[in-house]
Formats: C-alpha cells, sequence, structure tokens
C-alpha cells in the first residue's frame, strides 16, 4: 500500500540517486598529469593553450610545471621506474628518451600517428626520433630552430651595414664593420650551451648537409679530422674575438637586450629570442631582422618539444593519452602554441598566416626537406652531446691547437 | 683559563727573578690582536656585505659599491625573496624534524648496545659505518636512488628521511658511544644486577642521563640536514625541496634579471637558522665538532 | 623462559637498524656501484657487461682529468690554508686575549652556512665590476683587477678562498681543543729555556698536538674529496669546464647525461684515494687500541 511514508521512502531515495547520478558525469573524464618545464613567462601561456584545448576537449588538465629540464626529466624518469608516472611527460625531440622507448617504458600512439598520417606531413629528422621499430612514441608539439641569426638593425645602421650577410666573408666584414662602429659585434652568453648553438651554426653555414650529417650523425672521425671540419673551428674561435668582456656567464636573454637596445649588432640563437623582442615591443623587419641562414641550402636545424607517454595499462589514462595526443596535434593549437612560444608548428600544412614574419620564413624552409636537419642533440646521445660541448666550451675559452681540438672531438664521439 | 694568565701580570716581584716584564702592549701582543683583527674582518665581511646588499634596492647595486651602506634602505627584496624560497623553508623544517629526532633515537640506541653489551660482529659493522662517513655519497647515491625509485617512494618526504638517517647514522652513533665510553661500567652492572634487562636500562638510566649528549647530537644533526643540498636535490622530490636547493634555484637560474638583493636576503634567510642555533648554543656547538672530530 | 630466551638478542635486534643500513646502504650500494662500472649502463642499469671499457672511456675523457687535476691543485691549497690558518688562529687566540669568546664566535659561524649560501656569497663579492673589484674601483684604484672567477686558470682558486673561509673556523676550533690540552708548564720550561715562542709552538707544541693534526687533515681531505656543493654555487663548474669538480663530473652523468655505468666508474675511481687514507689510519688506531690494551 503506497502510504505517506513510503512515498517519502521513495522520494529519498530517488533523490539521493539523482544527486548520485548528476554527480558523476555520463562517462569519466579524460585525466591528464603532465610533466612540463614550461615555466617562465610567454611558455607558461604557450602551454596554458594546451591545457585549454585539452579541457575544450573534455578532458581534465593537471599540471606538472617542474622548473629546469634536466630536473623536469629527471623526476619522470624517476617516477615511471618507480611505477607512479605522469599520464605525459615532455622531453626535447632528441634522444633523451631512446633509453625509455628501448626499456619498454612508453605507450605508443600509433593510433593517432596514423589518423593524422605523420609519416607524411613531419619532417624526416623528428620522425627518425620519435619512431622507433615502426611505432610512434612521442607527439611533437612544435619546431624550434636553434641557429636563427639575429640583427639588430640600428646596429646595423650605425655601422653602415645596408644588407644582410649573404656568406661567411660578408659575416665576417659586418662583424668587423660593427667592431670598428664601437659596438659589440656578436651578443654572446658565455655558458656551455651558447657556444654549442654558435658552433652549431657555424658547422651548418660553412659546412652545409653534407659535412654537418658526417660530424654529428656518423660521428665520422676523418672527417673530424678534415680541413673543412678544421676551418669550422678556426671560424668558431674566431668569433670570440667579436663578443665583449662581459659575456662569461651571461644569460642567452641579456644578449639579446643587447640587440634590442643597439649596442650589440648578431646575436646567434634559437627563435625563443622571439619572444624578447616582442615584450620590449620590437617588430621583426622594423627593428630587428632574421636570417634563418647565410646560404639559400643552409640547413635549418630543427629541435622542439613532444610529450611522450607512459606505459600504462589502466584504460582511462590511455584514453586521456589518446586524447591529449591528437588535441596536440590539431594544426590550430599548434599554430596558437607556435605563436606564444616562438617556434613554428610541426605540421607542414598548418596555416602560417597569423605567425610573424620570422616564423613564417622557417615555415617555408622547412617545406624544403633538403634543408631539414636537426640539432646536436637529434642525433647524439645526452653524454655525446655533453661530451662534444664540454671540448666547444674549453676550445672557446681557452689556446688550444685546432688539431688537438680535432682529435678531442673524434676521440670523444667514438664512444 | 690561560696558562699565561701568570705572565701577564706585572709582578711587584718582577725583581726578585730574572723574568721579563711583560707589558701589555709589547710589539709581539699588537701583532697578535692585528692579526686576529684582520683575520676577523676577513671572516665578517661576506656577513657584513650580505646584510648591507639585500636592504638595498637594485638602482643602488647597479651604480654603487659592494661596501658601501644602503643609502635608500628598503624591505623589499626580504619579502621577495621570503616569497621564493619560504616553501623551501617549511620544507626544510619537515625534513629536519624528523631527521634528527630518529637518527638521535637509533644513535642513542647503537651507541648503548656497543658500549655495554657488544654483542659479536658489532665492532665490525661499526668500523664500516665509520668508514662509510668518510666515503663521498656519490658512490651511494645511484643504488639508494634505484631501489627506492622501484620501491615508488622515490622523491617523497619519506625517501629524504630514510636517507638522513642512513648518512647521519655515522656521526650520531659515535657521539653517543663515545659519550656512554665515558659513563662508569659499575652504573651499568649495578642496573643489571637490579634486574633489568636491555631496554628497560636504556629507557629508565642511559637515556634519562643523555641529555648533554642528546643536546650536541641535535644541534649536529640539525645543521647537517638544515645545510645538506646534494640529498635533498636527488631525492627530495619538487613537493619537498629544502631551503638549499630552492636557494640555489632561485639564484643560479638562466634566465631573468639577476636581483642581487633578493639573492642575498633570500642566503641570509636559508642560513639564518643554522647561525641562529650557533649563536645560541654556542659552546655546545663546539663540543659537538670536538666529539665528533674525536674517533674513538 | 622463553622472554628470557628472546631478551638475550634484544641488543642484536637493538643493532639491526644498523646493520641493515650498513649492509645494504653503504657495502651494497658500494658494490652496486662497482658492479654498474663495469655495465654498459646508460639511463637505466643494464645486465651488459663491458669489462673495463667504462674505467679507458673514464681516462679518455678530458673533463674528468681536468676534475682531477682542480681536485689535487684545490686540496693542496685548502688542507694547507686551512691548517696553517686555523692553527694560527687558535695560537693567537690562546695568548689570553681580550674578547676570546667573540673572537671565536666570529671565526667559527662559517662553518654554521651550508656550502651553498657560502658559494653564493662569494660568487656576489667576487663578480668582476659589481663586487670587490668594483668596490675597489671606485674607492680610486681604477687599475685593479679581480677577476678570477671568470678566469679559465684562476677560477679554481676562488673556490680555494670561499671554503677556506667557511672550514678553517672548524680548524681553528679543534686545534684551540688540542691546545688547551697541552701542559702549560711546557711554556714556562721552554721560555726558561730561552726559546723564542715561535719556535715552541712549531717544535715543540706543533708534534704534540699530532693525533689532533691527524684528525683534522682526515676531515680536510674528505671534504675535499666531497666538493660539490660550492662550486655548483659559485661557479656551476664554469666558465666553460674550467672548475670541474669529480664529484660533479659524477652527478652530472648519473642524472644530466644519463651515463650511469660512465658516473660509477668516476665513484668508485674517487673512492679509492679515499680507502688508501682511511686503511693506514684505521691501521694505526688499531695498533694503538691493542697497545693500550696490552698495557692496560
Amino acid at each position: 500500500m503506497v502510504t505517506p511514508r513510503t512515498m517519502a521512502a521513495a522520494c529519498a531515495w530517488l533523490c539521493a540517486a539523482a544527486f548520485t547520478l548528476s554527480a558523476v558525469p555520463a562517462h569519466a573524464a579524460a585525466k591528464a598529469e603532465v610533466i612540463h618545464w614550461w615555466t617562465s613567462g610567454g611558455e607558461s601561456n604557450a602551454v596554458k593553450q594546451v591545457a585549454q584545448a585539452f579541457r575544450n576537449a573534455g578532458g581534465v588538465w593537471i599540471d606538472s610545471a617542474i622548473a629546469g629540464g634536466d630536473q623536469s626529466r629527471a623526476v619522470t624518469i624517476n617516477r615511471i621506474i618507480g611505477g607512479n608516472p605522469p599520464t605525459a611527460a615532455q622531453f626535447n625531440t632528441s634522444k633523451q628518451f631512446t633509453d625509455v622507448i628501448e626499456q619498454d617504458m612508453l605507450n605508443n600512439v600509433d593510433l593517432v600517428a596514423k589518423a593524422q598520417d605523420w609519416d607524411r606531413i613531419l619532417p624526416e629528422p623528428l620522425i627518425d626520433v620519435i619512431k622507433h621499430d615502426g611505432h610512434y612514441y612521442a607527439v611533437p608539439l612544435n619546431i624550434h630552430m636553434q641557429t636563427w641569426i639575429w640583427y639588430s638593425k640600428a646596429a646595423f645602421k650605425k655601422a653602415g651595414i645596408d644588407k644582410e650577410p649573404a656568406s661567411m666573408p660578408e659575416l665576417f666584414a659586418a662583424l668587423d664593420k660593427l667592431k670598428a662602429a664601437g659596438l659589440v659585434p656578436l651578443a654572446h652568453g658565455g655558458q656551455s650551451w651558447q657556444e654549442t648553438v654558435l658552433f652549431s651554426a657555424l658547422l651548418a653555414n660553412m659546412g652545409g648537409r653534407g659535412l654537418y650529417l658526417k660530424v654529428i650523425r656518423d660521428r665520422d672521425a676523418a672527417t673530424i679530422q678534415s680541413p673543412a671540419f678544421r676551418d669550422v673551428l678556426l671560424a668558431f674561435k674566431r668569433m670570440k674575438s667579436y663578443v665583449d668582456a662581459g659575456s662569461p656567464g651571461r644569460n642567452w636573454n641579456d644578449a639579446t637586450a643587447m640587440l634590442i637596445s643597439g649596442t650589440a649588432g648578431f646575436q646567434i640563437m634559437g627563435d625563443w629570442a622571439k619572444g624578447e623582442f616582442t615584450n620590449a615591443g620590437q617588430l621583426p623587419g622594423q627593428h630587428y631582422g632574421c636570417i634563418p641562414g647565410l646560404k639559400p641550402d643552409t640547413p635549418y636545424l630543427m629541435q622542439g618539444d613532444v610529450f611522450v607517454f607512459p606505459r600504462t595499462d589502466n584504460p582511462n589514462t590511455i584514453k586521456a593519452q589518446q586524447l591529449l595526443a591528437t588535441v596536440v596535434s590539431q594544426p590550430d593549437l599548434q599554430v596558437r602554441f607556435s605563436k606564444l612560444k616562438g617556434s613554428i608548428p610541426v605540421r607542414l600544412d598548418a596555416d602560417a598566416a597569423q605567425l610573424d614574419l620570422c616564423a613564417q620564413k622557417g615555415i617555408e624552409i622547412v617545406k624544403d626537406r633538403s634543408r631539414q636537419l636537426g640539432v646536436t642533440e637529434v642525433y647524439l646521445t645526452p653524454d655525446q652531446n655533453g661530451a662534444l660541448q664540454d671540448i666547444l666550451t674549453a676550445y672557446w675559452n681557452m689556446d688550444t691547437k685546432v688539431e688537438k681540438v680535432q682529435r678531442s672531438i673524434a676521440n670523444a664521439l667514438k664512444y | 683559563m690561560s696558562h699565561h694568565s701568570l705572565q701577564a701580570i706585572a709582578l711587584p716581584t718582577a725583581a726578585i727573578a730574572p723574568i721579563k716584564r711583560r707589558r701589555h702592549f709589547t710589539p709581539a701582543r699588537i701583532g697578535v690582536y692585528a692579526f686576529l683583527f684582520s683575520a676577523a674582518l676577513f671572516f665578517l665581511l661576506p656577513l657584513y656585505v650580505m646584510i648591507v646588499t639585500s636592504f638595498k634596492p637594485m638602482l643602488e647595486i647597479r651604480s654603487g659599491n659592494v661596501f658601501a651602506l644602503p643609502a635608500m634602505a628598503t624591505l623589499d627584496p626580504w619579502r621577495q625573496a621570503w616569497g621564493a624560497v619560504s616553501q623551501g623553508f617549511w620544507n626544510s623544517v619537515a625534513i629536519a624534524v624528523p631527521s634528527t629526532v630518529i637518527p638521535i633515537l637509533l644513535g642513542a640506541i647503537n651507541g648503548y648496545a656497543l658500549s655495554f653489551w657488544r654483542p659479536r660482529g658489532a665492532n665490525f659493522l661499526f668500523g664500516v659505518l665509520l668508514a662509510g662517513a668518510f666515503i663521498p655519497v656519490q658512490v651511494m647515491i645511484y643504488p639508494l636512488v634505484w631501489m627506492m625509485a622501484r620501491a615508488g617512494v622515490f622523491g617523497s618526504l619519506p625517501a629524504i628521511v630514510l636517507v638522513h638517517v642512513i648518512f647521519g647514522m655515522p656521526l650520531m652513533t659515535l657521539l653517543f658511544r663515545n659519550y656512554y665510553a665515558s659513563v662508569p661500567h659499575e652504573l651499568f652492572q649495578a642496573a643489571r644486577i637490579d634486574g633489568g634487562g636491555f631496554w628497560r636500562i636504556f629507557l629508565q638510566v642511559m637515556l634519562p642521563m643523555s641529555l648533554p649528549i642528546i643536546v650536541v647530537a641535535a644541534i649536529m644533526q640539525v645543521t647537517g640536514v638544515w645545510n645538506d643540498y646534494i640529498l635533498g636535490l636527488v631525492f627530495a622530490g619538487r613537493e619537498n625541496l629544502p631551503m638549499t636547493v630552492q636557494l640555489n634555484n632561485v639564484i643560479n637560474t638562466t634566465t631573468g634579471t639577476r636581483l642581487y638583493n633578493v639573492n642575498m636576503a633570500a642566503t641570509i634567510l636559508t642560513a639564518a637558522l643554522p647561525l641562529a642555533i650557533y649563536f645560541i648554543s654556542g659552546r655546545w656547538f663546539v663540543r659537538g665538532i670536538a666529539a665528533g672530530a674525536v674517533k674513538g | 623462559m622463553l622472554a628470557r630466551r628472546l631478551a638475550r638478542f634484544s641488543p642484536h635486534v637493538a643493532l639491526l637498524p644498523m646493520a641493515l643500513t650498513v649492509l645494504l646502504a653503504y657495502i651494497g650500494g658500494a658494490l652496486w656501484t662497482l658492479r654498474t662500472s663495469f655495465t654498459a649502463a646508460r639511463t637505466f642499469p643494464s645486465e651488459k657487461f663491458i669489462g673495463a671499457a667504462q674505467y679507458v672511456r673514464l681516462f679518455d675523457n678530458e673533463r674528468w682529468l681536468l676534475s682531477l687535476h682542480n681536485l689535487a691543485v684545490y686540496g693542496a691549497l685548502f688542507i694547507i690554508a686551512c691548517m696553517v690558518l686555523g692553527f694560527l688562529l687558535a695560537v693567537f687566540i690562546d695568548q689570553n686575549v681580550k674578547g676570546e669568546g667573540v673572537l671565536r664566535t666570529v671565526f667559527l659561524y662559517p662553518y654554521a652556512m651550508s656550502f651553498i649560501a657560502t658559494g653564493l656569497v662569494w660568487q656576489w663579492l667576487l663578480a668582476p665590476g659589481s663586487g670587490i673589484e668594483g668596490a675597489v674601483r671606485q674607492m680610486g684604484f681604477t687599475g685593479f683587477s679581480f677577476d678570477w672567477i671568470v678566469h679559465q686558470d684562476l677560477v679554481i682558486y676562488t673556490v680555494v678562498i670561499a671554503t677556506v673561509w667557511q672550514a678553517s673556523g672548524l680548524v681553528m676550533a679543534l686545534m684551540l681543543a688540542g691546545l688547551r690540552g697541552i701542559d702549560p708548564e711546557i711554556y714556562k720550561a721552554a721560555r726558561l729555556d730561552g726559546i723564542p715562542a715561535w719556535r715552541t709552538y712549531l717544535q715543540i707544541v706543533l708534534p704534540m698536538l699530532g693525533p689532533t693534526v691527524a684528525t683534522v687533515f682526515l676531515l680536510l681531505t674528505t671534504a675535499v674529496v666531497k666538493l660539490f656543493d660550492a662550486v655548483v654555487a659559485m661557479t656551476q663548474g664554469g666558465p666553460g669546464i674550467a672548475s670541474e669538480v669529480p664529484a660533479k663530473f659524477i652527478m652530472d652523468h648519473l642524472f644530466l647525461r644519463s651515463n650511469i655505468g660512465l658516473a660509477s666508474a668516476g665513484a668508485v675511481t674517487l673512492l679509492v684515494p679515499v680507502l688508501a687514507l682511511l686503511a693506514p689510519y684505521a691501521y694505526a688506531r688499531s695498533r694503538r687500541a691493542r697497545a693500550a690494551g696490552a698495557h692496560a
């Protein structure tokens, strides 16, 4: 018999049921904890774009920002070993995570790769690092170019340089003119990674694709000891005479500041330097210029960021990983991300109209497969790259005979 | 009590014995004071510069002299510094408390067992433990990392505490062992005759009379843990980074302008606790060093 | 009855943490590192044994060789400077000077600071242009140059300065404790014999401080081998790799360069001089202990 009491009880049960049901979404949201090291201003804004896009796609973004690439990667690896991995983690497009793949600690993203035809739209050096044994293990977010030649238009004017250098002799001539005008020819920060950037730029510009690959990818001892490579090293050392006395230990953005203020002429640095110019209100083509390479066939040295997905069998986590991989490979997100980060999208079919002059230059170049190359970390393991860096920075700071440096490099890279 | 106090007094009986009258201002004496004064300057200089820099605005630092007193003193760097390292401060506290209590307890138990009970093989273990104190920590770091990562505890508060327990054990055990070695053996024997067992004697006889050495041990261990960098860097995990690690991250970052005043304020904040302990505890601190240095 | 039987093992149970620590962490860790140094381990441990290849690579590595060279230079300077300065400070303080307590506090407070704080302060003081160099120039000596810290060959000396500043107080405290244990009659007798004070200290007192000096030497040497924090804070191993030290090389290769095989080889190599130093020390101590036991 339906009494008021029964009705009340039924109501209570129904209400409780309705309440619990409404509290649980129709399907469990894809939760992704992401470890990354995008902690500085522009980077932080860029990653927020990714987080937002992920949320728009129905995911829940749990941010685990850890300052410092090395720290961040170390945390990722230790958590993977410890059985408490994040859903996704940032790495550079490099051999940093090769060991992790070989130890079978990552989930692959073949589904997403196939759906978006990565084999066709991604540059080859990138594919080489993220694809192993036919499987894709990382999703690239962007492409940075490490060796742009930036210059201050104001400094050029003061030194009487009226056109961009298009060869090494012209570059040296321009540097000399800047020196004569009392300006700092080359704004440089005396940190070992910056010396490696400078070296890479010279190797790419002087040696071209052939020499670069032979030294960096093949680690061919004969080539390293060759006169051609010797010239690159000598040019590298010659650059030291164009930097100012305050360069030791200087941060890269402090060097960019010298271009912004017009006290220095050139800086060789990655495209993340653009953010500094933009923050200071300077525009490409107007206040500063960007040269991707001296010659039309100079290699475009690519690096970038990827997400990897630690191994897990949890279906919810896998769902979140797939969702994140899909979201991150969307061309419009890549454009938005790159705009704030200073990079260019990975997808060669992305719409570049929103990006600035320099980025557009880069995008055009990347479409040319013959100019696609990677930075040293794409071909060398972290300790090989580190050993090379040690020798370069020692050579930069000390007066060693170039033949000895060649032997040292050949020796270090043979391991 | 200095043994020179006798000679320092100009004795009216100087005429009796052919002792050279020592006046207070001999060249030698001036030399002593001069040396000590210069040394004191050398030792105080960094502290002075730290303090002075932390109160100056950046403008003054860029244009001014590192030794000059602040012309426009401001508390702003301190506010910023605290903001930058306060998390580290509380982390260091959270690490230091268990990392002091547990090693002291274990050190006391170890010292007690080694001094009075001497089970077989214990002395050998102790010898290896002491040797371990001298071995560079790099020899053992990766195996510990690996084990903890496998156990899933890596990068957590228990991990860093465990590591401090492991690396604090040699000194703590040494302090207590030496202390108990100076306790009359009759006391122990009397307690045994009274029917006391291992734990009873420890808790009711030895521990209560260990207060002096506990104070010394606490001072040593707190200072050591608070000032540690390398273990905190590796084992503490991002949420528990101690102040020293956070300080270094803040100061030696490779992006952004270097705010020297904030850096110095942050450095003082980090050094504040152990310095305070040192200034307050004075002689106990020295006793600790001496006790730790006297290897048996 | 059973309780009594079990109670016999209380000391053993109590010493279990120590036993575990020694066997697992210290001995186990060292053995694990030794084993890894013979494998091809990179980011992760490996089962691939490659004999002494890592050692070959290690001693073929210019950065490692430079770090050893730096350690030797640093070690010699640091130990000598600390011992000399510490001894002098102790001797001079012992001359019944006024304000002894204050002076002792001044000389010892740096030891209460962490090496990170010390390194950061001295980095600021020695910064070319803004630190001491800038200040002296502002005082009128425009030609003054003190930019050692950015100089390839001189940077290691800056690390010496900073760490000597930190550690000489410790040496002073220990030497002072030793001096206080010397019979004051010695000084009187020496003076009566007409021996000048400085010779008394050098040729009579110093030899009497033998055990103290040995302890100090051992402590300083282990500090030298462990040098890491100060370099990280002050120079980050730079400029370039000029101030690299073995401990930092090992840490960098363990975690940043992802090559634990090479790093383990480095750690084992670093262990050798420590063991070489400990062995005779331990042997001498055990001989003394046995001799004392024989006489007892």
